[in-house]
């Protein structure tokens, strides 16, 4: 059933610009908490810069770990934004309207931290312009666009810069709303931001056009993003597990799955935070969790694609790794976590439809889904690399160190902090399609029941 | 007056219950003779398939090069009509009300996996043992695929057949209601005592859920088991974890073609044209254009790791399979399945029309029929399965004579069982319909007319 | 003969859309007036005329823009610098593909924002006349017109229940 309440336009003005114009006393300290330990990861970047990258657990032959694990798990929960405000609105779901900003804005967030994660690998980030730009005009040297380095800063770049300007357009509404409703220097900050927004026909018309076309143009974006980053991996022909067809679709669902699991999760705390307890409803969770089933199971098809045809060929070094992937400690236990935690904990309990409409277990399974998949990417990237190999010479294990550990935290901070003050300026659940939702909700009598229902244009 | 926008479609909301029944009925009782025209001509090329099968099996299941074309068509018909039924089942599951009229369209393909059966058996004996050759089964007996594969499409035609029948048994109530003699009686045995109570209907829908879920599992296994045994594991060197994915996209594919197909020559050809309308057209379009979107992704991302390996065993396989050996199949797949759909419906008012779509829809049916072959045919061309690669291409196995009349033949066989397939349940799910009467409304909002759609949970 | 504008403020959307007929009795055209509302409602909805554009044409033109700009400079920096790596051509058209790919998108989403904001009339320097109570959930009918039927349009407003006439202050545009 829909818990439904109807809502005045005042009344959802006061609501949903609550996080902006009432300040909790625990919100800057939660913030400034924040801060420090983004402070301590930059600290620990730092020190990392000074001393060299021998500060860190990565050793010959183990040269990616946690940074090059995080950004991937960072690009992946930057596709919740796409799935969920790109997607929903092609479909023209009803539900999707309270989820697609904070989606969206994840995405921003979650993009830019992952971008700064390939940036610190590289010890000396400064370096990477020769790699990536095309712009050694003297020198007539210009980087290899046969290389994966090379594709993914751009694929980044151009996700990055699309989601951003996709948050820009859908928000000029509601900051003429803001604008509205403030006086003094947020005024006119709001006012310049607004670029002059009245609420025409025409302005609305567009505004309803951008969101589908846009949404149609990021999709291919989104899905090139990380099909991109697998081939980091995909094209190496070197180390075993790596070189698989199906990676690209394989990281893009589980992209999807943990990304729309961190868009709950985020959900869930902005509700009780805010008190948004008329827009973020339990139908709302309830239609997620059946979404997550969905796309959860569909990573799961390809998980087993994966595995299976890296057996399929019966080659000596590709089935030594997955036996050390799955019976040797400590990656037995890392597998069974990463299974549980991923598939076979939350599913079973997303069936469940109390489950799906309680806000405790919800919590708790998405959190635990991007768990599992950080080390699923963990065990993707580690493995591979660390076992002996011919002409391997030097050989060394890989245990992280605790600058590693410290500014892989940072980056939860990081992005926890950026959307907490994200909130303080701008709203987090989309004031205008809130109020569409209104006009369009209606109900229909069907003998003595009214059924919620929507109104459709063709 | 002001004139609407968007003129409120779906006219079938402007009948009654009775209406509707009556109608739907009536047709289903009296097809017409250009119905017999049709199937009597489809029993002919049947039967030039038939005896293209005779001569095919005179010569044995020796030489599997022959037997390639037969492969390719049993594949094309199963990706196509097997999938056909997900549509309805997917549909229902996302709670589309376009979906109604045309639900049972899409799941009479349900009645064409008896057919697709009888194809499988000879290629039974074609196919080798695993044994000294990759293949999913590993350590198993070598007759593993034979066993597996077989149950496998077994329960999955069973299932169908069974969402099928479930599905329908309120709309042969319907027919036992008006039906008189030896007709009444044959479908009295069949609604099973359907009355349309409380408690039927809750128990339809639920049965109708599960049987949905889990074809859709069983399609996915399927998929991954035909496209592995009966062309993957053929081919030295193949490895390519993609392929059971890619399998099942284009299956998606061609069911969506395949619907909008049979819509069109409904349309066309009957007195459905009231219930069948671009609203639909514009639904499935939406959904062949992602889908042909997704072929290029699949393709590309298997391509690409191949191509970017450079190593020998991969080389091969790409020489073989699109660049050098079977080069024709695959750019007229490539044509046919991507570029004509995408440039053609990537324009919305193109999707919106009834001609485009269907356009679009039957040359993606003929590109998957040479998706068909770009597998199929090759991987049963290799005398040797067992080597580590292919260190010499085969060369190419071009259709003769008997290949071409298995071809038709098949073909014509499955169009065959499913226009007979539609002599027993009623081509529209009328009870679906009614659903629709009740669950979407036109009223006026201000100073236009629009459509309400009820989303109960 | 300069226009000025006249809004006309609503607290109800059936009210405002009733009122379009009395507009159209006073003699405004359909074009002349237009909705400002706190939120968008079905096309149509108030009676008012259906607004041209040519979005469309923004995304093939920034596509192909982009795909020349990505294609060029793929081409041009690996002529530029030829070195053969991994065994491939210094033209290698898959992995020039990838860079082409994202150039399309990238050009397709900025020339889309841009028409966006271009096809909605924006930026606007300013409101006038304009009202805060639109993003409150009022409807404004907004008339222009020649300055001497300035005061038949606000009749025509009021006797449509408007609560309230606005009008605009600076120069006329």
């Amino acid at each position: 059933m829909q818990e439904r309440v109807r809502l005045s336009d005042a009344q959802i003005n006061r609501d949903l610009l609550r996080s902006i114009f009432e300040t909790p006393k625990w919100y800057w300290f939660l913030v400034a908490f924040l801060g420090l330990v983004v402070l301590a990861g930059f600290t620990a970047a730092g020190y990392m810069f000074n001393q060299g990258l021998g500060v860190t657990g990565l050793n010959r032959p183990v040269m990616w770990g946690f940074f090059i694990t995080n950004f991937v798990f960072w690009i992946g929960i930057s596709h919740a934004g796409v799935m969920l405000s790109a997607i929903l609105r092609l479909v023209q779901a009803e539900w999707r309207r309270p989820a697609t900003r904070a989606a969206e804005v994840l995405t921003v967030f979650s993009l830019m931290t992952a971008m700064m994660m390939p940036l610190i690998h590289a010890g000396r980030p400064w370096r990477v312009m020769y790699w990536v730009f095309p712009y050694d005009f003297a020198r007539g040297v210009y980087p290899n666009v046969r290389s994966a380095l090379v594709w993914d800063p751009a694929a980044v770049f151009t996700y990055l810069t699309s989601s951003i300007l996709f948050v820009f357009i859908a928000l000029v509404p509601d900051i003429a709303v803001l604008r509205d409703r403030t006086t003094g220097w947020r005024h006119v900050m709001y006012s310049v931001l607004s670029l002059g927004w009245r609420g025409s026909v025409r302005q609305w018309k567009l505004q309803l056009i951008a969101g589908i076309l846009l949404s149609a143009i990021i999709l291919p974006i989104f899905v090139s993003v990380h099909s991109i980053v697998s081939w980091d991996f995909g094209t190496a022909m070197s180390v075993e597990g790596w070189h698989s067809t199906v990676f690209a679709p394989y990281f893009v669902i589980g992209a999807v799955h943990s990304g729309v699991s961190a868009v709950v999760t985020v959900m869930i705390a902005l509700r009780w935070v805010f008190k948004w307890e008329n827009y973020i409803r339990m139908e709302h969770l309830d239609a997620l969790a059946k979404l997550l089933i969905v796309v959860a199971t569909g990573w799961f098809y390809f998980f087993i694609l994966e595995f299976i045809f890296g057996l399929y060929s019966l080659e000596g070094p590709e089935v030594a790794l997955r036996e050390m992937q799955v019976f040797q400690m400590p990656w037995t236990a890392l597998f069974i976590t990463f299974l549980l935690c991923a598939y076979f904990i939350p599913v079973p309990m997303w069936l469940i439809p109390k489950v799906r409409r309680s806000i405790p277990l919800m919590i708790f399974t998405t959190i635990l889904v991007n768990i599992g998949m950080w080390l699923e990417r963990f065990i993707i990237i580690v493995p591979g690399l660390a076992r002996k190999q011919v002409f391997t010479f030097t050989w060394g294990g890989y245990t992280p160190s605790a600058v590693e550990i410290v500014i892989v935290i940072a980056t939860f901070a990081l992005v926890s902090m950026l959307v907490l003050l994200f909130a303080k300026v701008f709203p987090l659940i989309p004031i205008g399609d809130a109020k569409e939702g209104m006009i369009l909700y209606d109900e229909i009598k069907i003998g003595k029941v009214m059924v919620p229902a929507v109104m459709r244009e063709e | 007056m002001h004139e609407p926008h968007h003129p409120v479609q779906a006219s079938y909301l402007r009948m009654t219950a009775q209406e509707i029944t009556q109608d739907v009925i009536q047709r289903h009782e009296s097809p017409g003779r250009q119905f017999w025209m049709v199937t009597s001509v489809l029993a002919g090329l049947l039967g030039l398939g038939i005896i293209g099968f005779i001569i095919l099996l005179s010569k044995g299941f020796e030489d599997r090069n022959a037997w390639g074309y037969y492969a390719t068509t049993f594949a094309y018909i199963f990706t196509a009509a097997q999938s056909a039924v997900l549509i309805s089942v997917a549909l229902r599951m996302v709670k589309a009300h376009w979906r109604r009229p045309i639900a049972r369209i899409s799941e009479l393909f349900a009645a064409v996996g008896l057919f697709t059966f009888l194809l499988l058996i000879p290629l039974l004996w074609v196919l080798p043992v695993t044994t000294g050759r990759r293949s999913i089964w590993f350590e198993w007996p070598g007759h593993s695929p034979h066993l597996w594969d077989t149950l496998a499409l077994g329960l999955l035609v069973v299932c169908g057949l069974a969402l099928l029948y479930f599905a329908s048994i309120p709309d042969m109530a319907a027919v036992r209601d008006h039906a008189t003699g030896a007709r009444q009686n044959r479908y009295r045995r069949m609604a099973l005592g359907w009355q349309g109570s409380l408690h039927q209907w809750k128990k339809l829908q639920v049965g109708i859920s599960l049987l949905g879920g889990f074809y859709f599992i069983l399609l996915i296994v399927v998929h991954m088991l035909i496209s592995v045994d009966f062309a993957m594991s053929l081919v030295p060197g193949w490895k390519d974890a993609i392929f059971p994915a890619f399998h099942a996209i284009t299956g998606f594919q061609s069911a969506v073609a395949l619907t909008i197909v049979t819509m069109s020559i409904l349309r066309w050809k009957t007195s459905l044209r009231r219930y069948i309308e671009a609203d639909q057209f514009w639904g499935l379009s939406k959904l062949l254009l992602a889908l042909s979107l997704l072929w290029f992704y699949f393709w590309w991302s298997g391509f690409f790791t191949y191509w970017y390996g450079r190593q020998p065993a991969e080389q091969s396989i790409l020489k073989f399979l699109m660049f050098e050996t079977y080069k024709v199949p695959f750019i007229l797949a490539f044509l046919l399945c991507f570029v004509t759909p995408f440039v053609i419906l990537m324009w919305n008012f193109v999707r919106k029309t009834i001609w485009g779509p269907t356009l679009a829809a039957s040359i993606v049916l003929v590109g998957t029929f040479f998706n068909a072959i770009r597998f199929y045919v090759p991987a049963y061309s290799i005398e040797d399965s067992s080597l580590h690669f292919l260190e010499t291409l085969p060369p190419a196995n071009t259709p003769g004579g008997v290949d071409i009349l298995i071809i038709i033949g098949g073909i014509a066989g499955a169009v065959l069982v499913y226009m007979l397939a539609s002599r027993v349940f009623p081509i529209v799910s009328t009870w679906e319909l009614k659903e629709g009467l009740l669950l979407q409304r036109v009223r006026k909002l201000m100073k236009i007319q629009i459509k309400v759609l009820a989303k109960p949970e | 003969m300069a226009n000025k504008s006249v809004l006309g403020l609503f607290d109800n959307a059936d009210t405002a859309a009733d009122a379009t007929d009395v507009l159209l009795e006073a003699g405004c055209a359909q074009e002349d007036f237009d909705v400002l509302t706190g939120s968008p409602y079905p096309e149509g909805a108030f009676g008012e005329k259906n607004p041209k554009h040519h979005i469309y044409v923004f995304p093939l033109v920034g596509a192909l823009m982009g795909l020349s700009v990505a294609l060029l400079l793929t081409a041009g920096t690996q002529l530029a610098y030829p070195m053969v790596t991994g065994g491939k051509p210094i033209l290698a058209f898959p992995a020039m593909t990838i860079i082409g790919y994202e150039g399309t998108l990238l050009g397709a989403v900025i020339f889309t924002i841009l028409g966006i904001i271009f096809e909605s009339r924006l930026p606007r320097p300013k409101l006038d006349p304009y009202d805060p109570r639109i993003t409150e959930g009022y409807i404004g009918l907004l008339v222009t017109c020649t300055e001497e039927k300035v005061d038949v349009m606000e009749q025509a407003l009021r006797r449509g229940k408007a609560v309230d006439v606005i009008h605009e202050k600076g120069r006329a545009l």
